[in-house]
């Protein structure tokens, strides 16, 4: 049984039917990665199958039972873990507090396994180790993003879904920033990953969805994806030399 | 307000009679807008005449009264907080400034009416004026406190100044007006002339947001941060919807005073400013029509829960606390959710908008931009610390760096966010070091922002034509060309199809686009783009690498931060790398990315080794 299965999703923003019968399944232990053009309707199957966006129709199931009719929060709690694009951190709080707040879903953590689950976060986001005591709004852009990812990976999911994770940092970041997200596939965690450098997605993962307006087109792995002509001239910026930059 | 003059600009504007005759059907709605404007004509006129063929006691035209001169004040409130997003607590006291320049004016002095109005209204629009200068500055909370402290006062002033104001006693017999030798003292023909200003201040309201004034006010609500780079001067636009609020409400009080013939300042209390407020959400603060609705509402409800008597102010109040919970929007707000499903957006027609004027000739080769030892710290943290750039006309500069090193302070500094620690920013052979960003943006600065700033709920045109309405913008006035060099601005980044939709439910990429034309359509000279390819994929990278290129083969100078290493390959001419607040390495794009420094800092592995 697949760790999530969607069933022909249709999702809608007013009368806009941005998902048009979505069907996709991620295997535990995966790193699935949903490429396509922006617009395409890949954020919004993410916010779809973390409750963001009550699906109109279709079927999300997490372990073989039905999630799509409960609460965000319940989500959360069973498991799953959204990482949203554009930095939603909380500005008020430091960074530490922002990382811990991941665990809230968890129940109460002792201090001890705490402190330990944090300096981890650390060892991947050095950076944010230096600004631990720093308020959320003061960091940069990319350091918020850092955050908002440490954020979620804090909540220990069974699934973490990653929308656009490399949105604003420094390249030497995105570097350290996949070689993360291989070591959490090593530690068992499921990933669906959105991204725009579809490149390094398909470094990482073990599979593929191409998604054209609203419904998916192309499903294989990253071999088959970079081989294939249409996907390479639509998503990866056409041609070989392209390819490698 | 300027409608007519753009009725009369667009036909003979000189983009020709195909983009005119697009133009006029494009601004849409505009004959919807006769319909309903024909509409509301009629039903204004059978409510307003109603009186005199039902007969009705003089306790509902009583309520009446007390609705149309409520909802004039209340329509105040939709500008200063629906409108503008500005929080004002006073209303009572400017709406009691209208009333008892006429209460004291007329009795006391004997003066007429229509004098005693004016001066009415022309004190509190002047104290609006004042009051709006001194502490719109502020805003939120800040502003929440002033305006609850200036009413305090002036209801201490009522009260405690007796020998002007009659103190608690109130003013009583106050006359009626009379108008073409015709005394007003029936009620229904008195009705009538407050119904007939309420209908002209509900039609100047209802009008506005379409406006340049009115765009701007809403441009404000929504970031006022990007407003105010976006070159709206947003301290001032504040300052005229507070002032246009208080107008409205002496208007109202002034009407208010000569209705009732009896005034003390009871009515003109700080529980009366809520009442406003009150009614101005419940309705829905977003259009005139929720005003006057929220206000009826709020006049007839006690009445018509008087039969609960004992408990009928608690029904009261759970009725109100009902709606507010279950109507965020107000009640228009629901209503117009309801007809929006069937509206149709106006279709676009791609062919028939003109090409992007975007040219800037260069003719001085000198640098456009001179950044000379700017430092920007905050408290001991030196986010920028003595950085020199010289920027040349005609080309595109990156600024490039690990993240947190200063990229986007520099940028801030820049536009005049922040306001440098020292050191001088030239533009121009002109020293804007101390320039307020809206008028940075009138010398030609455009700019679009790392995490997207747009204004959320207003559509797309209308985002873009918020810059297209920056000073100094060469463009043909009135609506049609805002509208058209809008349309183009669009049409340049791809994204005119969208036009009508609005900007939040666009996808991310778009988003920047959105953004990107909005900075366009204000005719830079000089564009900031902080991380335009960031969420864009390769194929959307590219395009934007093309138009960055276009853009500098039109004259613009392009300054922009960006991590994406091959956009910047693609179009770079010279790389500023940025560390700690420091310049660590400046030039060409092939001998950049090759010092060790940058590669030990920044990129890592060599940047083709990246994917």
């Amino acid at each position: 049984m697949p760790l999530l299965e969607l069933r022909n999703i249709e999702s809608f923003y007013g009368n806009v039917q941005a998902l048009k019968g979505v069907s996709l399944h991620v295997e535990k232990g995966e790193i699935v990665t949903l490429l396509g053009a922006n617009g395409a309707g890949k954020t919004t199957t993410l916010r779809s199958i973390s409750g963001l966006v009550r699906p109109a129709s279709g079927e999300i199931l997490l372990d073989g039972k039905p999630i799509t009719k409960i609460t965000p929060e319940a989500i959360v709690r069973a498991g799953i873990a959204h990482v949203p694009e554009g930095r939603r951190i909380f500005p008020g709080l430091t960074v530490q507090e922002n990382i811990m707040i991941g665990a809230s879903g968890r129940g109460r953590l002792p201090r001890r396994q705490m402190q330990q689950e944090v300096e981890e976060m650390y060892d991947i986001f050095p950076d944010l180790k230096r600004l631990s005591g720093a308020l959320g709004w003061s960091l940069s852009g990319g350091q918020q993003q850092m955050l908002a990812v440490a954020r979620g990976l804090m909540s220990k999911p069974r699934l973490l879904l990653l929308d656009e994770p490399s949105l604003g940092l420094a390249p030497i970041i995105v570097q350290q920033l996949f070689a993360t997200i291989r070591q959490i596939r090593e530690r068992g965690m499921t990933v669906l990953l959105v991204e725009q450098n579809a490149n390094m997605a398909l470094s990482v993962a073990d599979r593929g969805y191409v998604m054209v307006t609203g419904t998916l087109t192309v499903e294989g792995t990253p071999a088959q994806l970079l081989d294939n002509e249409e996907v390479r001239a639509a998503y990866l910026g056409g041609g070989k030399h392209a390819a490698a930059v | 307000m300027n409608r007519a003059p753009s009725r009369g600009g667009r036909a003979t504007s000189e983009s020709g009679v195909a983009a005119a005759s697009s133009a006029s059907t494009k601004v849409g709605g505009r004959s919807g807008h006769g319909k309903s404007i024909v509409l509301l004509v009629l039903l204004g006129t059978v409510i307003a005449l109603l009186p005199f063929v039902v007969p009705l006691s003089p306790y509902v035209l009583n309520i009446l009264m007390q609705a149309t001169t409520y909802s004039i004040a209340v329509l105040g409130m939709t500008v200063v907080l629906g409108y503008t997003g500005q929080i004002n607590l006073a209303q009572a006291s400017f709406f009691g400034l209208g009333a008892y320049a006429v209460g004291l004016g007329t009795v006391v002095f004997g003066l007429n009416f229509w004098l005693t109005l004016l001066l009415g209204i022309g004190l509190a629009t002047a104290a609006g004026f004042v009051l709006g200068l001194t502490t719109l500055r502020l805003g939120g909370h800040y502003l929440a406190m002033i305006t609850i402290s200036f009413q305090q006062i002036f209801d201490l002033v009522l009260v405690n100044w007796a020998d002007v104001t009659r103190g608690p006693d109130g003013i009583a017999g106050i006359g009626r007006p009379s108008l073409f030798g015709y005394t007003l003292s029936d009620d229904r023909a008195y009705l009538l002339l407050c119904a007939a200003v309420l209908y002209l201040a509900i039609y100047l309201v209802w009008r506005l947001p379409q406006t340049r004034l009115g765009r701007a006010m809403r441009a404000v609500r929504e970031n006022e941060l990007a407003a105010e780079v976006t070159g709206i001067p947003t301290l001032k636009v504040k300052v005229i919807a507070f002032t246009l609020s208080a107008t409205l409400a002496g208007t109202g009080g002034a009407l208010f005073a000569a209705g009732f013939a009896y005034i003390s300042p009871d009515n003109f209390n700080f529980a009366r400013s809520i009442e406003f407020l009150t009614m101005v959400l419940l309705g829905g603060a977003q259009s005139p029509f929720g005003g006057a609705i929220g206000t009826s509402l709020l006049i007839l409800l006690p009445e018509w829960l008087r039969f609960l008597k004992e408990v009928y102010l608690a029904a009261y109040g759970l009725s109100v606390i009902l709606i507010m919970v279950f109507l965020p929007a107000g009640i228009w707000g629901l209503i117009r959710s309801r007809v929006a499903k069937y509206r149709k957006l106006p279709a676009i027609d791609e062919e028939a908008i003109p090409a992007l004027d975007l040219d800037v000739p260069i003719t001085d080769p000198s640098p456009i931009l001179r950044l000379d030892n700017v430092n920007k710290h905050f408290g001991g943290v030196r986010a920028v610390d003595g950085i020199s750039i010289d920027v040349f006309r005609g080309t595109v500069h990156a600024l490039i760096g690990p993240n947190g090193s200063g990229k986007t302070t520099t940028l801030n500094v820049l536009n005049g966010i922040y306001k440098a620690t020292s050191g001088r920013i030239v533009f121009n052979d002109r020293d804007i070091t101390e320039t307020a960003p809206h008028e940075r943006a009138g010398l030609g600065i455009g700019r679009t922002f790392q995490n997207i700033r747009l204004f959320p709920s207003m559509s797309v045109i209308e985002n873009v034509m918020v810059g297209a309405q920056r000073e100094n913008n060469p463009l043909a006035a009135g609506h049609a060309a805002l509208r058209e060099r809008a349309l183009s601005a669009l049409k340049f980044v791809g994204m005119a199809a969208n036009a009508e939709l609005i900007v939040q439910n666009l996808p991310y990429g778009h988003q920047r686009l959105v953004e990107i034309a909005r900075a366009l359509a204000g005719h830079p000279t000089f564009l900031l783009l902080d991380e335009p390819a960031a969420g864009l994929n390769q194929t959307e990278k590219k395009a934007l690498g093309e138009l960055l290129k276009r853009l500098r083969g039109h004259g613009l100078t392009v300054f922009l931060i960006e991590h994406d290493i091959g956009l910047i390959e693609q179009v770079a001419d010279t790389i500023t790398v940025l560390n700690f607040g420091k310049k660590i390495a400046e030039g060409s794009p092939e001998a950049v990315l090759r010092h060790p420094d940058v590669v030990a800092a920044y990129l890592g592995e060599p940047a083709h080794a990246a994917a």
